[in-house]
């Protein structure tokens, strides 16, 4: 397996519960990996320790061999670029249009575009997802699962190599979500590292190479997802039941469900 | 009692260096803000037209009405002891050492010190600070340093104006009590002015803009999760702000005098 970040004994602290607890991890290059685990486990914690936003309080995380808190300034903010986040909340900037949103990274690491190719790349993103007609309007002015949306379209517009999604897919509705799969399918076509936090079955199925269940901030397990989801510790049974089951709108044997 | 009291020193230690260490680092990221001016410049931009240029009315009104005061209390006391040649020593006092700084840093600090506290203490909390992380912008050098020098080059030039301003004030209401030449006035107020009173004011003005900025910063990065923080960081960057103003404005005051 190609290590590309591996988090080693990293444990998280609010005050003083611990959110991570000695967690092991290791994210393959170009390969997707899916976390699961019940709501409150950590799961988006490890995934922006991952992404370096969130320093951890023990423990280290690597990039390669380097650690990544220890990079220089300028190798950090190069790993952070070639990285696309969405965020759980869609986290866009209250005070800006949804074109400015999508348009200052493009600003800022793509200074050799011109006004017109930016305005023209934000713009055809935008109609993939019906929502060209949102290009002036604020945050505050769409419904949570557009602006999640335009939290994806974010995260991909520098074309990253590493996609962190923190639950990607509910508040949306069908057409966008469609178009929001096609779009993930094709990441992961290309190479790109997909990490991904969901209690989505279809999307799980559709992306999983390697799974980590998480709960209570410890991994419970990590591996290949056919190995994990076939394990039979009791552990891992009973969590991927809690997960999927509340996420599970139909009956069906959950452990097919993830199976696609 | 004593552990207690040890815990808390520490505690304010360690806060008084990390307060320190962020403000070197804003420092260092303001040195480099000429390079990084395409990015923050129009943030730099607008805090200057929200802390300046909007600031104008409420300067011009309380420099007029201060300036006003002084001549009028002034005109009726001081010919008494037969001093009405100190009113204008009086105003240069008055307006440009000592109460045109302070009384615009109050504003600022009452208007943007709370605004700029309140502003990022929701980032936070929206995850937005992260989502700058995220896409590798640096929330010192695009968020704070704009911030930061918008607030210092406001407070500089709205100093000045208060100061102009206060002076052309007093003019004008003396021309209602006792008309005076124009030349004669400013005449008389040039020869009362020193250059020491005007460096005195700019130096009390940069220092009160570094403070009032510097403050409202550091509250509003003190957030951690909940908006029930946001009154209680904008209360903490008014009362910090005024003291630390106040404590400045003497010492400089002092060092002036010796």
């Amino acid at each position: 397996m190609d290590a590309l970040i591996r988090l080693k004994e990293v444990t998280v602290l609010s005050q003083d519960f611990k959110v991570l607890n000695k967690a092991d991890v290791t994210f393959p290059a170009g390969k997707s990996t899916v976390i699961m685990g019940p709501s409150g486990c950590g799961k988006s914690t490890l995934l922006k320790v991952a992404a370096g936003i969130t320093v951890p309080n023990r423990g280290k995380v690597y990039l390669r061999e380097a650690n990544l808190f220890r990079l220089s300034e300028k190798k950090l903010l190069s790993f952070r670029k070639m990285n696309g986040f969405m965020f759980q909340d869609a986290a866009l900037w209250a005070n800006k249009t949804i074109f400015d949103n999508l348009a200052l990274p493009l600003q800022l690491h793509h200074r050799e575009l011109s006004s017109r190719e930016i305005t023209h790349k934000v713009n055809t993103l935008l109609e993939i997802m019906n929502l060209d007609d949102s290009v002036k309007l604020r945050p505050a002015q769409l419904s949570l699962g557009e602006r999640k949306i335009v939290s994806f379209l974010r995260a991909i517009i520098l074309d990253p190599a590493i996609v962190y999604l923190d639950d990607p897919t509910p508040s949306i509705d069908h057409a966008m979500l469609e178009n929001m799969m096609q779009m993930i399918k094709e990441l992961k076509d290309k190479g790109c590292t997909i990490i991904a936090v969901t209690h989505d079955a279809h999307l799980t199925s559709m992306i999983a190479d390697y799974l980590v269940i998480l709960k209570q901030g410890r991994v419970v397990e990590a591996g290949e997802f056919e190995k994990v989801r076939k394990s039979i510790n009791q552990e891992v049974i009973a969590t991927i039941s809690e997960v999927l089951s509340e996420a599970a709108t139909y009956d069906s044997d959950l452990l097919d469900l993830m199976g696609g | 009692m004593i552990i207690k009291l040890g815990r808390w020193f520490n505690h304010k230690l360690k806060e008084f260096l990390y307060a320190t260490g962020f403000l070197l680092n804003i420092l260092k990221e303001s040195l480099l803000f000429l390079k990084h001016k395409q990015v923050g410049f129009r943030v730099f931009i607008m805090q200057v037209l929200f802390t300046g240029v909007e600031a104008v009315s409420i300067i011009s009104l309380i420099s007029i009405s201060l300036g006003a005061v002084i001549i009028v209390q002034g005109i009726s006391i001081l010919p008494r002891f037969g001093q009405g040649k100190l009113i204008y020593t009086i105003l240069i006092i008055v307006i440009i050492r000592e109460l045109g700084p302070i009384l615009t840093a109050f504003i600022i600090i009452a208007r943007s010190g709370t605004a700029i506290a309140t502003e990022l203490g929701n980032m936070v909390i929206s995850h937005e600070i992260e989502a700058y992380l995220s896409i590798g912008i640096n929330p010192i050098s695009y968020l704070v340093v704009p911030r930061f020098l918008g607030v210092i080059v406001s407070m500089i030039l709205l100093t000045i104006y208060f100061q102009f301003f206060g002076l052309f004030g007093s003019f004008i209401v003396t021309q209602f009590i006792q008309p005076i030449q124009f030349r004669e006035y400013f005449g008389n107020l040039l020869t009362s002015i020193q250059v020491v009173d005007i460096i005195s004011s700019l130096i009390k003005s940069l220092v009160f803009g570094i403070i009032i900025s510097f403050v409202a910063i550091y509250q509003g990065f003190t957030v951690q999760m909940s908006s029930t923080e946001i009154p209680q960081i904008a209360i903490k960057a008014v009362g910090q702000g005024v003291v630390l103003c106040i404590l400045a404005d003497a010492i400089i005051t002092l060092i002036y005098y010796l």
